[in-house]
């Protein structure tokens, strides 16, 4: 059951975040900000694509939802816990999946999602149920008593969705996930994170392949140079714009930011509630 | 503290771990089988090479002839299988030519020449015989024995030492004859004599060696054990990309850190912990045979602990195993690769050794001022209770010194891990770096 803004009916989104800000000093370029005042939520059954050029602000961003980075302002809730008061409960209430994100090498299939959903507070009374409903449902069994290290990229991939999942988080950040994956494998994991966020979770999702957030995602957002350009479902942002091709879509926000130098571009209440579609500039 | 997740994620470090074969290798099989091998290897080699100098024989050449009334001494030096004289000719290569045939004469030969064989090395002793100067001249038949020797060289002094004692056993017999027809007897001859009894035992013998190396191999070997541990678990777990997924798990960045450190005090408190056992089993096998002869106590050696001192050993190591893991992990956390966290961590490693100069003065005990210096305290107070010896107040003074030690170690750690971009592995340089950058920030910031 995908969300869709009139089904937005949750009191509380999964995710909240209220004009985030996280700078940090470069030595070359002196104080950086890498995310400049982004707000948005995700709701349960959802998928919220976070699109952006590399160095958009995409991955600095869910790092900050994940606790691994410290937001120098704004706040941001998961399951209603902020970031900074509260990191080991936001941690438990979602799974993380990065390329940057990987399995020990050293412990097999079955050992890592014991691990994982041991640490992330799953009962332990329900682990080894747990693990075996996720071996089954990714058929990992033929080689779950194989040492990560001496798995195909394929099945490394299924484990490590597998112990994103482990603990049974509502939220899920998936960021940039089919990086380096081939095509088949890439066409996988999009039809994992549609199963999930069918089975009502929160979704959050990084990418710059247009073609993927087309297809998975129920609402996008356009992230450049660590602002929010722009907010809607696809079909929300093609009638602000007038474009139908998500790129277009995207090629033309950024174009407008960067034509538009010192002015800023909003999406309805974009750098405050979130709420309209509409795409506008401002002064 | 979270003692769940600390569990959870030790047990997940040390499952990693002893999975990883240069753990494996460093922790349990050197701490195992090196010493004995090193210590057998060692021996063997020292053994062949004393028999095989005591093998040679020594080459010398007599540059100025013994005075007449000796042909005793004569006979003696020409008769001695381990001696050889020149007889004054060279091989075509410019080598030494001994004398043949068990009844020639020691030829004079030239001066100069058999200098020149010395410095080549083709010879190893040079003798002259000489008048005597002032009063010893006025003595008939008396005479000077100049050797000429090479101190660099093994065979040069062995050369020296066998013509030496021909001519001091020479002396030995003329003096006991002159005494004779003196009439003095062989007590009165012998006046003054010096006696030396060993009053150690077997098991002074053997506690005093197990001191000097278990003091010395357990903190090598601790610090083995916490070397590629502390390394595997912060720079290895970057290299493998498996930090940032640790940092998303839902347990307290603190149990991370407490979890590791313990995982790698354990496996240095293993390597330790192996070494003195395997050292307990075979020091007797491979020393006793080497020790035989050497003397009444070295002949009934036998190597015990006393039982007071196993928990010291204990105490030491856990107490060594929790500063090298501090120290190791501090240095390492700042490095991206497994190869750079390996060059960050190694002087650590090798400034072990330089405390243990300071503690390696055999019959010194704890003071003190030893007692003050990290790791040199540890290893003494560890080489006293093997020894027997237990000074209270300087083993609480070692104690609170490594405590004091290891506390300095956690609050620095818990003071950088502070900065973001240590934690998630962003920084890109060195821990002095690091401070260097620190210290000139926080001036500027001042100014």
């Amino acid at each position: 059951m995908a969300w869709s803004k009139g089904e937005g009916m949750t009191p509380r989104p999964a995710v909240d975040v209220r004009d985030l800000r996280k700078s940090f000093w470069d030595e070359g370029r002196g104080e950086v900000r890498a995310v400049d005042g982004l707000s948005f939520t995700c709701h349960p059954g959802e998928v919220f694509g976070l699109l952006g050029a590399n160095g958009a602000g995409k991955t600095t961003t869910l790092r900050m939802l994940s606790t691994v980075l410290r937001p120098t302002g704004g706040s941001a809730r998961v399951m209603g816990h902020e970031v900074q008061e509260a990191p080991e409960r936001v941690r438990r209430s979602l799974g993380f999946y990065s390329a940057s994100t990987a399995l020990y090498p050293r412990l097999n299939g079955r050992e890592t999602l014991e691990f994982f959903a041991r640490i992330n507070g799953y009962p332990e009374e329900r682990v080894r149920g747990r693990v075996q409903s996720l071996i089954d449902r990714f058929g990992i069994g033929e080689y779950e008593k194989a040492r990560v290290e001496k798995l195909s990229s394929g099945m490394k991939q299924k484990v490590s969705i597998a112990r994103t999942i482990a603990h049974d988080p509502p939220v899920l950040i998936f960021d940039e996930p089919t990086v380096g994956l081939d095509v088949l494998n890439a066409l996988e994991m999009v039809q994992v994170i549609r199963e999930l966020r069918d089975e009502g979770k929160a979704i959050l999702f990084s990418s710059h392949i247009m073609s993927e957030v087309e297809k998975l995602c129920d609402r996008i957002g356009i992230v450049h140079r660590g602002r929010l350009l722009a907010l809607g479902t696809l079909d929300e942002l093609r009638e602000a714009t007038g474009l139908h091709y998500l790129e277009d879509i995207f090629v033309s926000h950024v174009t407008a930011a960067e034509g538009l130098a010192g002015s800023e571009l909003v999406e309805g209440d974009a750098g405050g509630e979130e709420g309209g579609t509409g795409v506008e500039a401002a002064d | 503290m979270n003692l769940r997740e600390i569990r959870i994620l030790y047990g997940r470090e040390l499952r990693s771990a002893l999975r990883e074969r240069t753990i494996v290798f460093n922790t349990i099989l050197l701490p195992v089988f090196l010493y004995p091998v090193i210590l057998w290897a060692m021996f063997t080699a020292l053994t062949f090479i004393q028999g095989r100098n005591e093998g040679f024989t020594s080459r010398v050449a007599l540059v100025a002839a013994l005075p007449s009334p000796h042909p005793v001494l004569a006979e003696s030096l020409r008769a001695d299988a381990n001696l050889s004289f020149w007889n004054g000719e060279t091989t075509s290569a410019g080598g030494f030519v001994g004398i043949s045939g068990d009844r020639a004469a020691i030829p004079v030969v030239d001066s100069a020449a058999a200098h020149a064989l010395l410095r080549n090395r083709e010879l190893d002793a040079v003798l002259l015989f000489t008048e005597p100067d002032g009063e010893a001249a006025a003595l008939a038949g008396n005479f000077e024995a100049r050797i000429l020797f090479d101190r660099a060289i093994d065979r040069s002094r062995r050369a020296r030492d066998r013509v030496s004692g021909r001519i001091d056993d020479y002396r030995a017999g003329w003096l006991a004859r002159e005494a004779e027809r003196m009439g003095l007897s062989e007590a009165e001859q012998v006046r003054f004599a010096v006696r030396q009894d060993d009053v150690s035992t077997g098991e002074d013998l053997g506690a005093f060696l197990l001191g000097q190396m278990i003091s010395l191999f357990l903190v090598i070997m601790v610090a083995l054990g916490c070397f590629v541990p502390s390394v595997d678990t912060t720079a290895g777990e970057r290299e493998r990309s498996t930090w940032e997924t640790l940092m998303t798990v839902g347990a307290a960045r603190r149990s991370v850190v407490v979890a590791k450190y313990l995982h790698v005090a354990t496996l240095g408190i293993l390597a330790g912990s192996l070494n003195v056992i395997a050292l307990f089993i075979s020091i007797g096998a491979v020393l006793r045979p080497l020790l035989s002869g050497v003397g009444a106590a070295a002949d009934t050696i036998s190597f015990q602990i006393p039982l007071a001192a196993w928990p010291m050993m204990i105490v030491g190591a856990v107490a060594l195993a929790l500063f090298f893991s501090a120290a190791m992990m501090i240095l390492a956390a700042f490095a991206r690769s497994f190869k750079d966290g390996q060059a960050m961590v190694q002087p650590v490693y090798w400034m072990v050794f330089l405390p243990l100069l300071l503690g390696s003065q055999t019959d010194a005990t704890l003071t003190p001022a030893l007692a003050s210096i990290p790791v040199a305290n540890v290893s003494m107070m560890i080489r006293d209770a093997v020894n027997g010896v237990f000074l209270w107040p300087l083993i609480a003074q070692t104690l609170a010194v490594t405590l004091g030690t290891i506390v300095l170690c956690l609050v620095s750690a818990r003071a950088i891990l502070g900065f973001e971009e240590l934690m998630t592995g962003a920084y890109d340089g060195s821990f002095w770096r690091f401070l260097k950058d620190r210290a000139w920030r926080g001036r500027r910031a001042k100014a």
